[in-house]
């Protein structure tokens, strides 16, 4: 709004600085010719000056107003009756209506088409010392490197920085801060095993020399970690020490839950490494895409969770107050999904006797049933 | 906020400049008064609007405000606030605010300070101004605008071009574009006359002032320009004849001329039509340099802006202007009456001379910048035209306009006694000549040249001397009354003695610096010596070190004269990390006028590198010589009275044989 009133005012002060000497002009009487002779009469003033200071002597101040004299002479023949008008009204209307029509269509015509009125300035530190929701994550992240450049031994702003430079792909970045904030907290599993990743990412997936000692540390301070030593087996791996990696990835899977997202893939490099998969060890379906994926995530394990919880919900709701054909199947589908097949058969079962008698739904139920390949049960 | 109401004021600005175009122009030819008093009104209004945008601009780097598209590419959050400032014009769209911003602001300087012009005059004047303003300011709107905005700006700009980043830099431009755009006004006025058919009395007295404003500029920007490629680019040279240079040089060249026939014409009336004809002149030279720097059609540091969109657009604007004023003047200058007689040999007569020698020397470089790009354009055939070029060309023009400057100013006006003004310059030869059998004795017999070029010089600068001393009469009416005298003397009679000596001083730093200069290149090891000139120079050995956003090899040198250490110079290579630039910084030790200069060439194997070490002698007389000039021209503009050249009567001359001219 303050733009507009700004806008409006200095539209209106370029009006006003046609329009108002237009109204005040006066007829002058000064025309060309009088304003050549002021001229010639202010000069040979200033020859009686030159004279006086001794600058020319008589001789040549004589010759020069010789000179001057006939100018202003002609000059004064000159008077050709240019006596200047007040000039025709169409000349002034044309005017008026340039400076009332012209300039506030053509300026603010121009304007709207180049310029953006509704973009607001947006200075940096403005925009730093925005409050944090209302902030870019690129805003967030360059008013943490402020505070950090003033700042270098704050480890805690170290530490929050790192996992974002991480999900930012700044992988450089993330492994920097993670030096940075085990020189100042001191070293943890999480910040070493961290930053031994980002130096793995930084290096398209190799384990360089400097992250496999991170890793290496992190498994000193608590030899059970999962995250290092997978790393290190990986290492090996790289390395071409086979009969090594073999020996990580077991002792790794071993210890392992075999419900835990990793898992697969541990299995896929044991293999790739020339070992064998234990068949107990083996969970009974290879890996999903959808676990691969999620294996990638921070938060698979409470993905899974969460899913889970959302499909109980659904399966309790429909098994005590029932519910819709619709709900019935999304419910099997989900079953059939998350590769439980016994529930989704059972789930079958109980929708079959929901809608016994509507034949109509009975027909979506087991056109269902034919196509998840439940068709049997 | 504050950008997008730049923006609008950059608009309105436009609008209001196509209305300055036509209603006042109009109303000159009509002698409308009431269409005529729009054009100062209009004009300061434009000035302002101008500044608001500029001002705008200023904040948004101020504020690194990168929704700003050329905040963004130019500027850093990081970087020093001077170069936050200088940034502002340190990149094409904001020179080219800058340039607008400086033509308004002088024809606010016409509206406000022209209340004594006559009405038509000043409204026409203001009107032509108005038609540069739209050209330029239509040119920033739709090719350059500096106020695009970026819908989600980025945390982090681009950062300025590092060998902007010299305080050198921040400065030459302003001072340059000062010195091209306030020769608009005199074009103005030259086409002003032109429309008007007449030539008023007062227009005389207006163009010599805003001449000699804009050359005052002009000479400090060239100088300076010079001095920073002598410290930076590392070649110890300090004028190349690069066309980007050559660009500078001819309006100064065409100014300098207009300077002299503005003179005649203010004081005796004759050389109108020549003197409008060179304002145009020098005006459409001043946007040659425009287009030619701006362009693209030469690539140098200059060409920040290589786009043929914008390369296509001032090559229009400069064919609407310079041929539409010269096609004016075809058709309009046989209406203008021509002024006062005067006899060959008189104060007129040496400024035509001055006048065929500057447009000359100012054609050879025409030719000498041009022929290669026309060439190049025709034949595809790529050529450079160097300094032989122009040594050859330009050279011999400037040796007999040196040896006739002493004497323009002691001639009398309308007809002059040659006789008697060399007898009034004995003194100056024979100083001259002295110091040209001093500089044999000194140098010896190999360079015959250099030796005349010295007593040349000395000529100029003892002749401007000469010049004030007669006209005080020291030698006749002692040195008390004599002083006395010299408090009186017109601050144009001192703007001329101190010019001249100027150019005196120059032309001494540029022959001495070239012909006696000591240049070894040389590859130094830590430990080595090198002696040019009677100083020793030691290498120390070469250290890597780091700036704030640049790596550097630094070498160290001691300098040593009869074994006793004078001074200690660190050059040094650089390399700017951010956009992998290489810059070279000299080290120049300064001794009297003379420097020793050192520049670092390429690494050798070990910790060896190749050295250029220069002894310069009286090189900075160059570049004081320039200071001098354009302490002159204050020295004249500050002179605000009437001029009257009092001309030489003529049947009285045998009476008053040394009859002093008037000023």
């Amino acid at each position: 709004m303050m733009l507009w009133i700004l806008i409006a005012a200095m539209t209106a002060a370029a009006s006003l600085s046609i329009l108002l000497p237009l109204a005040r002009a006066r007829k002058t009487a000064g025309t060309t010719s009088a304003a050549d002779q002021a001229v010639y009469r202010q000069q040979l003033e200033e020859i009686d000056r030159d004279l006086e200071r001794g600058l020319i002597d008589e001789a040549a101040a004589e010759a020069a107003r010789t000179e001057i004299a006939r100018r202003l002479l002609a000059a004064h023949e000159r008077r050709d009756g240019e006596a200047s008008s007040l000039g025709s009204m169409f000349g002034v209307r044309f005017t008026q209506l340039l400076a009332i029509l012209a300039i506030p269509a053509g300026a603010l015509g121009l304007y709207l088409t180049l310029g953006s009125p509704d973009m607001p300035d947006r200075p940096l530190e403005e925009r730093l010392a925005a409050p944090a929701e209302n902030q870019t994550i690129d805003e967030l992240v360059a008013k943490a490197e402020r505070h950090l450049a003033e700042n270098p031994e704050d480890g805690k702003g170290w530490e929050v920085l790192a996992p974002i430079y991480m999900r930012l792909g700044n992988v450089e970045a993330a492994a920097n801060a993670y030096s940075n904030a085990i020189r100042l907290l001191g070293p943890t599993t999480t910040y070493l095993t961290d930053m031994g990743e980002a130096l793995t990412v930084a290096n398209e997936g190799i384990v360089t020399a400097d992250a496999r000692k991170a890793f290496e540390e992190a498994v000193k301070l608590e030899p059970k970690a999962v995250k290092p030593r997978f790393f290190i087996a990986l290492a090996l791996g790289q390395e071409g020490k086979k009969e090594a990696a073999i020996a990580a990835w077991e002792s790794l899977l071993a210890d392992a839950d075999p419900k835990a997202f990793w898992v697969p893939a541990a299995q896929e490099e044991l293999r790739k490494v020339g070992g064998t998969v234990s068949s107990a060890a083996e969970t009974p379906k290879g890996p999903t895409r959808e676990q691969v994926e999620a294996a990638g995530e921070m938060n698979a394990e409470d993905r899974q969770a969460m899913i889970q919880n959302m499909v109980q919900g659904l399966a309790d709701r429909l098994s005590g107050e029932g519910g819709s054909v619709q709900d019935w199947q999304r419910l099997i589908r989900a079953y059939m999904v998350l590769g439980e097949n016994a529930k989704a058969a059972d789930a079958l079962g109980k929708a079959r006797e929901a809608f016994a008698d509507n034949a109509e739904s009975l027909g979506n139920i087991n056109a269902m049933a034919a196509e998840l390949g439940l068709a049997g049960q | 906020m504050i950008v997008e109401l730049g923006h609008f004021a950059l608009v309105l600005a436009f609008v209001l400049s196509l209305i300055l175009s036509v209603v006042p122009v109009w109303g000159a030819l009509k002698e409308d008064e009431k269409m005529m008093s729009v054009a100062s009104p209009v004009t300061v209004s434009m000035f302002f609007l101008v500044l608001i945008s500029f001002a705008a601009l200023t904040v948004a780097y101020l504020n690194s405000d990168f929704s700003v598209e050329n905040v963004w590419q130019n500027s850093h959050s990081a970087k020093p606030l001077i170069y936050k400032i200088t940034g502002v014009w340190g990149n094409h769209e904001g020179s080219l605010l800058l340039w607008v911003l400086i033509l308004v602001f002088f024809g606010a300087l016409v509206a406000i300070f022209g209340g004594n012009l006559p009405a038509p005059l000043r409204s026409a004047t203001l009107g032509v101004q108005g038609w540069v303003s739209a050209g330029f300011l239509l040119f920033l709107l739709a090719t350059s605008n500096p106020f695009n905005r970026i819908p989600n700006p980025p945390i982090e700009g681009n950062d300025l071009n590092p060998i902007l980043q010299d305080i050198g830099l921040a400065i030459h431009p302003p001072l340059l574009y000062v010195g091209y755009v306030g020769f608009s006004i005199t074009f103005s006025f030259a086409v002003a006359a032109l429309l008007l058919g007449r030539i008023d009395a007062a227009w005389a007295r207006w163009v010599r002032p805003w001449t000699l404003l804009a050359w005052a500029f002009l000479t400090l920007g060239i100088s300076m320009g010079s001095y920073w490629a002598y410290y930076e680019l590392g070649w110890g040279g300090w004028w190349f004849w690069d066309p980007v240079e050559n660009a500078s040089f001819m309006p100064w060249l065409a100014g300098t001329a207009l300077l002299h026939s503005a003179i005649v014409m203010e004081k005796r009336e004759a050389l109108k039509i020549w003197t409008v004809l060179l304002a145009i002149f020098t005006f459409s030279l001043s946007l040659l340099g425009t287009f030619l720097v701006r362009s693209g059609v030469l690539t140098s540091v200059h060409a920040f802006a290589t786009d043929p969109a914008r390369g296509t657009f001032i090559l229009v604007l400069l064919c609407i202007f310079i041929g539409g004023s010269l096609s004016l003047y075809a058709w309009r200058a046989p209406l203008l009456k021509q002024g006062g007689l005067f006899a060959p040999i008189s104060r007129e007569g040496s400024l035509v001379l001055n006048n065929l020698f500057l447009t000359a020397a100012c054609a050879a470089v025409l030719v000498g910048t041009l022929y290669p790009l026309a060439l190049e354009a025709l034949t595809g055939e790529k050529i450079s035209v160097g300094a032989p070029f122009f040594n050859l060309t330009f050279g011999p023009l400037m040796i007999p306009l040196l040896m006739a400057v002493p004497f323009g100013p002691v001639l009398a006006w309308k007809r002059g006694d040659l006789l008697a003004a060399t007898q009034r310059l004995y003194a100056a030869f024979g100083v001259a000549i002295l110091l040209v059998l001093f500089t044999f004795w000194l140098w010896g017999m190999e360079r015959v040249l250099a030796p005349l070029g010295v007593g040349l010089s000395v000529w100029v600068m003892v002749g401007a001397i000469v010049e004030i001393v007669t006209r005080v009469k020291l030698f006749e009416v002692g040195l008390v009354r004599g002083f006395s005298r010299l408090k009186g003397l017109p601050g144009s009679a001192w703007g001329t003695a101190i010019a001249h000596f100027g150019i005196g001083v120059t032309a001494l730093g540029i022959v001495t610096a070239t012909a006696f200069q000591d240049e070894k290149v040389l590859t130094m090891a830590p430990g080595d010596t090198v002696s040019v000139s009677g100083y020793e120079i030691t290498f120390d050995g070469i250290a890597p070190r780091q700036g704030p956003n640049y790596r550097e090899d630094v070498g160290h040198f001691v300098i040593r004269q009869d074994g006793i250490v004078i001074a200690e110079l660190d050059p040094s290579k650089r390399l700017y990390t951010a956009r992998q630039m290489p810059t070279t910084e000299a080290g120049i030790h300064t001794i009297g006028f003379s420097q020793i200069y050192l520049s670092l060439g390429e690494p050798r194997d070990g910790a060896s590198i190749d050295v250029r070490v220069y002894f310069k002698p009286l090189i900075t007389l160059i570049w004081i010589g320039s200071l001098i000039m354009a302490v002159g021209a204050v020295f004249s503009i500050a002179d605000r009275r009437l001029r009257v050249g009092a001309p030489k009567p003529a049947a009285r001359r045998q009476a008053i044989p040394d009859a002093t001219p008037a000023e």
